[in-house]
């Protein structure tokens, strides 16, 4: 199995009662695949796809990837999962404000022992890649909403991840940019890149995925594999 | 990360709040230019000392006093006899294993004549081995003596003034008559004979020597006499000294140093050119007289010289001998001794408390400083917390966060102490500049009253650093503890 969670639980605590905002779920993720979570605002996706990405840790259960526990790891090692293996893409894009389009996307390549020079040229070309040539200079707040998340896909996949967690990344974006930046998911994902996409839309859940992961008030609610129902899509 | 990415993205972020940077920085500026250059006028002063001490070669000298009965409350039975500061104890000082010289302090009223000016002044034997210390071969101009009887003076810059010269160089070669009044054994004696014009046969003459068989007259007679020629002898003893004279030649002009106990008479004369002086007889003191009659010694030839003792003897030893060894070989022998090093020791003592207090302000002004820090860095956190968050998304580890910010109050550290030492320097030569200015309308020698010494700059350096790393600890902490999940969590 490459990523999966068992009967992983996140409770929170506030005050008397308990949050919770993972109920025992257990998930998995193909090599190479293209998963879509789906859900309502509130259903939890966020908080399973930060246990998956080792950005959070479990009130009880487990992540593996190869074979491996996320939660038996040490916090250093988890970072170097992070570091390493995981690219993050959010709706509110997350740049930092003060660095150039460039700086941000450098930033992925701190924590990876790349180095000084190698970092500033495959943050260049993958900005390029992305059609940001002439946006290196730029500062967040001077780019569009698309462009910021193509800066922000740039950082994510610059340091040649293998799975790409993507958290409602179009919810900030209008129907162009939208469609843009999910041909690009596609396009990185034929290339052989892990992609667990969080959307609350269904539709582009079901055109887009390979499988879908339907989840409501902390827990799964259906399972849905594409291929089984039509088979067409790719 | 490399510290090298750490201190690139520590210093990129502090040059994006160049202002508030430069205010925290500021902080630890003022703190450490008053620590600075509070504790560098202590160490200026202590440098002074010992470069005085050094200088003249104090560190390797030791005096020695003849031990002294304690008035009351005395341990020691009245049998008890200290030994003399004499010829013999100074022969037991130059056998001591690494003694160089030994020579007394010897002293004596002089008048010095050069043309028309006549100064009274006090002058000092000297072994000529002696002018070669660095005690006293620290000169204007001029050499030691050629040779212990020589007939030549090292005289004071200010003996060299009153004298009517204006320069130490246009002193030396020129020559002086120096004057020593002797009170004379002899002048006694001749008193005895002839006293203002009355011989001792006129008196003689106004006996009645028939009365002599009267025992009562006999013994009036004798007695009177007997007074009369006691009192005769002390007349011309104290009244009719003798005069010595000797013209020497200027060949040196002695700095004016403060040798703080230690005195150096104005005029010094070569050992054995001195004795000339005082072989007629014995010095102006009337109680050296009086010490003469009881130790029985008024009679002595000048070739009982080994039987005279001295107030103050100088042993001059090997820099690379402890002086507490010279030290105590010489007090086992039953002498009193003073020993500058021994001084430096306690001098020392009293600056590092002195250097402890005034850095005790500093620290506190440190403190103050360092919670600004604090202050600003926690802010500093708050505003990042989004940021810190993508770095942790990014694969940022804890601790790689928490070098993230220690880093930057390093640098604060760093630049602010830099400048804050530089700051102090500059404030220290201010005062200085100014100190050393009344000093010269005082007619005081200027000296500088600061110093920053290496290790001043390195205490500084490590308490200004330190400090400010250790105000970096808590804010790092709180940027390391960051929750990503909360930071990143859509507005
Ligand atoms: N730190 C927290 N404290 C309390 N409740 C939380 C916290 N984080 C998330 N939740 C709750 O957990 C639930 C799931 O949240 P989330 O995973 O963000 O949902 P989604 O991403 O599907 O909108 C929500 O009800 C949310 O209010
Ligand atoms: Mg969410």
């Amino acid at each position: 199995m490459y990523l999966r969670s068992i009967n992983l639980c996140r409770h929170y605590k506030r005050g008397t009662y308990i949050v919770k905002a993972l109920d025992d779920v257990s998930a998995e993720a193909h090599r190479g695949e293209f998963l879509s979570i789906v859900g309502s605002s509130g259903s939890g996706k966020t908080t399973l796809l930060n246990l998956l990405a080792g950005l959070d840790t479990p009130t009880s259960g487990v992540v593996e990837f190869n074979g491996a526990s996320l939660t038996g790891m040490s916090r250093r090692e988890r970072s170097a999962y992070r570091a390493h293996k995981v690219g993050m893409v959010f709706q509110s894009f997350n740049l930092i404000s003060h660095y150039t389009a460039l700086q941000n996307v450098e930033t992925a390549l701190l924590f990876n022992d790349t180095s000084p020079k190698q970092r500033k040229m495959l943050a260049a070309s993958m900005l390029e890649q992305l059609g940001l040539a002439d946006r290196l200079t730029h500062r967040p707040a001077d780019l569009s909403g698309g462009e910021q998340q193509r800066v922000a896909l740039a950082r994510a996949i610059v340091k040649k991840p293998e799975i790409l967690f993507a958290d409602e990344p179009t919810g900030n974006l209008d129907f162009e940019n939208t469609s843009q930046i999910i041909s690009l998911l596609k396009s990185l994902n034929s290339d052989g890149l892990t992609i667990v996409l969080v959307t609350h839309n269904l539709e582009m859940a079901n055109t887009h995925s390979h499988r879908i992961i339907k989840m409501r008030w902390g827990k799964i609610s259906e399972e849905d594999d594409m291929h089984s129902h039509e088979g067409t899509k790719q | 990360m490399t510290v090298r990415d750490l201190i690139a993205v520590s210093t990129g972020n502090m040059w994006r709040m160049k202002f508030r940077a430069m205010l925290t920085m500021t902080g630890v500026l003022i703190a450490i230019a008053a620590f600075v250059s509070m504790i560098s006028f202590g160490a200026g002063n202590q440098q002074y000392i010992e470069d005085q001490f050094n200088k003249l070669g104090l560190f390797s000298t030791l005096q020695v006093y003849p031990k002294e009965r304690e008035k009351e409350n005395s341990n020691e039975p009245d049998t008890v006899v200290f030994p003399p500061l004499d010829k013999a104890a100074l022969e037991r000082f130059t056998a001591i294993p690494g003694v160089n010289l030994v020579y007394p302090y010897d002293a004596f009223s002089v008048k010095v004549q050069y043309g028309d000016s006549l100064v009274d002044s006090k002058g000092q034997a000297l072994p000529t081995a002696a002018t070669r210390t660095k005690l006293f071969s620290v000169l204007e101009a001029g050499t030691g003596f050629e040779s212990d009887s020589s007939k030549q003076a090292i005289i004071s810059s200010e003996l060299m003034k009153e004298l009517g010269f204006d320069t130490a160089r246009s002193a030396i070669g020129k020559r002086i008559v120096v004057s020593v009044r002797v009170s004379t054994i002899d002048s006694g004696l001749a008193h005895i004979l002839v006293d203002k014009g009355e011989t001792l046969l006129d008196r003689l003459k106004k006996i009645h020597f028939d009365s002599l068989f009267y025992s009562k007259y006999r013994g009036k007679v004798i007695r009177a006499e007997a007074n009369e020629v006691a009192r005769r002898f002390v007349n011309g003893f104290l009244n009719a000294r003798k005069t010595v004279s000797d013209t020497l030649t200027i060949c040196g002009v002695r700095e004016h140093v403060r040798a703080g106990r230690l005195r150096i008479e104005p005029v010094i004369i070569p050992f054995e050119t001195a004795a000339l002086f005082s072989t007629s007889g014995l010095g102006e003191s009337p109680t050296e007289i009086f010490s003469a009659l009881t130790s029985g010694k008024l009679f002595s030839t000048p070739e009982d010289a080994g039987e005279k003792t001295f107030s103050r003897v100088t042993i001059d030893f090997d820099p690379k001998v402890p002086y507490t060894a010279i030290r105590d070989s010489v007090e086992k022998l039953g002498f009193r001794t003073f020993s500058f090093a021994a001084e430096f020791e306690e001098i020392q003592r009293a600056f590092l408390y002195f250097d402890l207090a005034l850095g005790a302000i500093g620290l506190i002004a440190l403190i103050t400083a360092s919670l600004g820090i604090v202050n600003t860095m926690v802010m500093s956190v708050n505003e990042r917390k989004r940021e810190i968050g993508v770095l942790k998304s990014l694969g940022a580890d804890e601790s790689e966060i928490r070098w993230l910010f220690l880093v930057e109050a390093g640098v604060i550290g760093v630049l602010g102490t830099s400048a804050g030492i530089a700051a102090g320097w500059g404030i220290t030569r201010i005062v200085s500049a100014i100190a050393q200015h009344y000093m010269e309308q005082e007619g005081i020698p200027p000296i500088d009253l600061f110093a920053l010494p290496l290790w001043l700059i390195s205490i500084a350096m490590a308490v200004g650093v330190g400090v400010s790393l250790l105000a970096g600890f808590y804010p790092a902490a709180r940027a390391a503890r960051v929750d990503p999940v909360a930071a990143l969590r859509n507005e």
